[in-house]
Parts: structure tokens; sequence; C-alpha cells
């Protein structure tokens, strides 16, 4: 489990990658990163209740939702694990969306303080 | 130029807002497919537009499906639209081009990219509106008269037609007047024919300013005018007549060589006195009158009478109606 998590961790927020998608606009990648904290959280817990729940057309509709967001924010791995989720609930693979969402959590565990970072990197 | 961004994802909507905004665009943005069909199908709302597939209420393509619907019904300007999708496989991409959008871009963009494809946009956008522009003037000179831009004859017959129609159908009352210049040759053999040309439009703008704006006036023959004045008081015919009959007459017209008085013969006729006619009748009619006009003198009016003959014929007409 710490070599997966150390894998993640290396593939997560690459800052010169994002500067580059916003133009070097950091106020924009500011108002972005702030956007992310604050939706993120919000997200996770609504999926992660879904899958509780076994919802699986909410399931579809929030990971889609985070796997954009993922993209946008430049998070490779995350927004994989999170496309394997919505096309597991899209097909209704009940039995396998738990464990990808496992996956998916592994994923995003420590964005947040990492994102967090960044931004202070970004003010400076 | 003004562009309409459709994402639920508040993240991404931020980032292509301020993209966009750098690039030159006015931006418009909202949360769902419904909100953009509103927008998109105002009649000065954005012709540019880059919507997310997946949305809330509606989503990307059915977007797309109730713009082009509402452009056919009402054939408002065209609005090009780009599908912004993580969609990559190419029966996606066929089911979002057969909906309506014109492109489409994965997710996540590059600004270039997005850039590049909104251009080819705005050029297909400026060619269809000089392609719109062409084909209203084109639809300017099939129906208007090219030197006094009033109605020309094809057309202000068959407006006649359609009030005659819609009078006799409403019980209503339409005065049809064909006015014709006075000695207009002798202004084109004395002044010449670009004299004669200013003298025409001048006309064709008074009268055109003298009819209120559901009556129409068009130019008839050479210096003919015919004027039809839709749901009339009868009593008010010859007043009217006389009206136009001063417009003409009352002020010389200024023209390059100085001012030139002119005066106008009017035939008149109501609708209602003649039952149902076809519109060659009562345009043979009111030009009958028209040359009484002139027998009688010129600068005046005459009106079409119906025969006792017609007349009676139009009573029985009635009675059996009712």
């Amino acid at each position: 489990m710490d070599k997966a998590h150390s894998v993640s961790q290396a593939s997560r927020v690459n800052l010169p990658e994002l500067l580059s998608r916003v133009d070097n606009d950091r106020e924009l990648l500011l108002d972005l990163l702030t956007i992310f904290k604050e939706e993120f959280p919000r997200l996770l817990q609504t999926l992660h209740d879904a899958v509780a729940l076994q919802d699986m057309k909410q399931t579809s509709v929030v990971s889609h939702t985070l796997k954009g967001m993922l993209l946008n924010m430049a998070i490779p791995r995350a927004a994989t694990a999170a496309a394997l989720l919505e096309r597991l609930a899209q097909e209704e693979t009940k039995t396998s969306v738990p464990e990808a969402f496992a996956a998916f959590e592994m994923e995003v565990q420590g964005l947040l303080p990492e994102m967090e970072s960044c931004m202070g990197e970004v003010a400076r | 130029m003004r562009i309409l961004v459709a994402d639920d994802e508040h993240l991404s909507r931020r980032l292509l807002e301020r993209t966009l905004e750098r690039a030159g665009y006015e931006v418009m943005a909202v949360e769902n497919g419904r909100l953009a069909v509103e927008q998109l199908n105002r009649p000065d709302g954005p012709r540019l537009a880059l919507l997310d597939w997946v949305m809330p209420e509606l989503d990307g393509p059915g977007v797309c499906r109730a713009v082009r619907r509402q452009q056919e019904q009402r054939e408002q300007s065209y609005v090009y639209i780009v599908l912004l999708t993580s969609k990559e496989s190419k029966e996606d991409i066929v089911t979002g081009l057969e909906s309506g959008a014109d492109d489409y871009l994965t997710k996540p963009f590059d600004v270039d990219e997005l850039k590049a494809r909104l251009r080819t946009g705005e050029r297909i956008l400026h060619l269809e509106g000089r392609l719109v522009e062409a084909r209203e003037m084109m639809r300017f000179k099939a129906t208007h008269d090219a030197l006094t831009s009033i109605w020309n004859r094809g057309v202000i017959v068959d407006l006649l037609g359609r009030e005659l129609a819609r009078s006799q159908r409403e019980s209503g009352c339409t005065i049809v007047l064909l006015g014709d210049i006075d000695h207009f040759k002798s202004i084109n053999d004395t002044h010449g024919h670009l004299v004669g040309d200013e003298v025409l439009k001048e006309i064709a703008r008074r009268l055109l300013l003298s009819i209120r704006s559901y009556d129409f006036v068009g130019r008839y023959g050479g210096e003919e005018f015919l004027m039809v004045l839709n749901n009339c008081n009868p009593q008010s015919v010859e007043a009217r007549a006389e009206e136009f009959r001063k417009v003409v007459n009352s002020q010389p017209i200024q023209t390059a060589i100085g001012t030139v008085q002119v005066s106008m013969s009017l035939g008149v006729l109501l609708s209602s006195d003649w039952g149902v006619r076809p519109v060659e009748e009562l345009l043979y009619e009111v030009d009958a009158a028209l040359y009484a006009a002139k027998a009688a003198g010129r600068n005046c009016v005459r009106m079409a009478k119906p025969s006792a003959d017609v007349r009676l014929a139009i009573k029985e007409t009635v009675q059996r109606l009712r």
C-alpha cells in the first residue's frame, strides 16, 4: 500500500504543467485551486454515498465530474481511476464498483494538502 | 465576439471563461443545457457556443438538437457549436456531430487548439453573415422598385389581393388608390430623365410618409403609384384620397435644376362597394376612375362607383349569403 501510495504521489499536482495550461495566469490558477479545494471534498462524499447505496447513475455522474476536474488540474492517474469508476457504474458492474472506488480514494488521498501547498507556491 | 460556455462543472467553466476572455471573447457562462438553449435561441443570443457534453437537465447533443430545430423553424442566424467532451469513441463523436454540433474538442483541451477551432467557427459565421446579407439584398431587389425603393408592381398587386381577401373575410373595407403624375412626360422632356427620376423618388417618399405602418404603397407603372389602405372607414375615402393629392401638389419638388411643381390625378375605390371581385377587375375599375380624373382636368380625385346593375347583383349576393 505504501508503494502504491508513493507511486500515485509522484504523478500528482504538476505545477509547471498547470501553469502552462493557464498560460501562466497565476490569478486564474489560484481561482481554480480554490474551486477544487471547495468542491472536491463535497463531490468525494457524494460519490462515497452513491457507491454505498449502489446508486449506479449517481456514481457515474459524480465520477464523470471528478474525472473532468482532475483532468483539468493535470492529475492524470486519479482521473483514470475516476474514468474506470464511471465506466463500471455505467455498465452497472455493481460488484466491481466498491473496489474501483477504493482505488480512486487511494489515488486522491492527501491530494488536498498538496493542493494547498501548491496554492502557496502559486501565490508567492 | 460573444460566446456561450455551458458546463456544469464550476472549475471547467471558470477555466474556459478566463481563457476565452483572454482570447478577446465576450463570454456568457451557464451551468446547464436548458439555460444554454434559452440563451442561444434568443434573437440577440451568442452565435458561437462551447458546450460540455454531459450536463444536467439537457446534455450537449440535446442542446444542439434544440438549437437546430429552432433555427429551422424561425430562420434564425446560424449558431456555431463546439462540443467539449471527454468521450473519445467514434460512436460518440458521430452522435455529437449528428445532433448538430459543428466540431468537438476533447478534455482537457489545449488552449491553442481551442482558439484555432473557434477561429474556424468565426470564419464560418462571417461567411454565413455575408451570405445572409446577399440573400437579403436579393430579396429586397426582387420585391422593391429599384429607383424609389417602394414595393414593385408584382408585390403591390399581390398585397392588394391579400388585403382584399382579408377585408372580405372580416367584412372590412380596403381603399384602393391609383395615382398618376400629371404631365410627367413633359417633365422628362423639358428637364431630362434624371430630374424625372428625382421627381419619382420624392413622390414615392411623400406617399410613403402619408400612409400608416400597415398600409402599402408601390410603383405600379412608369409614373403610376398604387396605394392600399387597410381596414378603413368608408366615410373617410374622399378625404384620404384628397390628402394624397395634396401631399404631391402642395410643395414643389427640389431637384438638381431647381424646383418643379407636380400634381397627381387619382382614381379611388372602396372594396366594400364591389363585392367579391378579382383583383384584375378592381384594378381595371380604379384605372378607369383615374382616367376620369385626367379627363376632368387633372390634379383631382375620381371615385370608381359600380353601375346600378352591379350594385343590384351585389345586394342580391349579400342577401343570399345572409
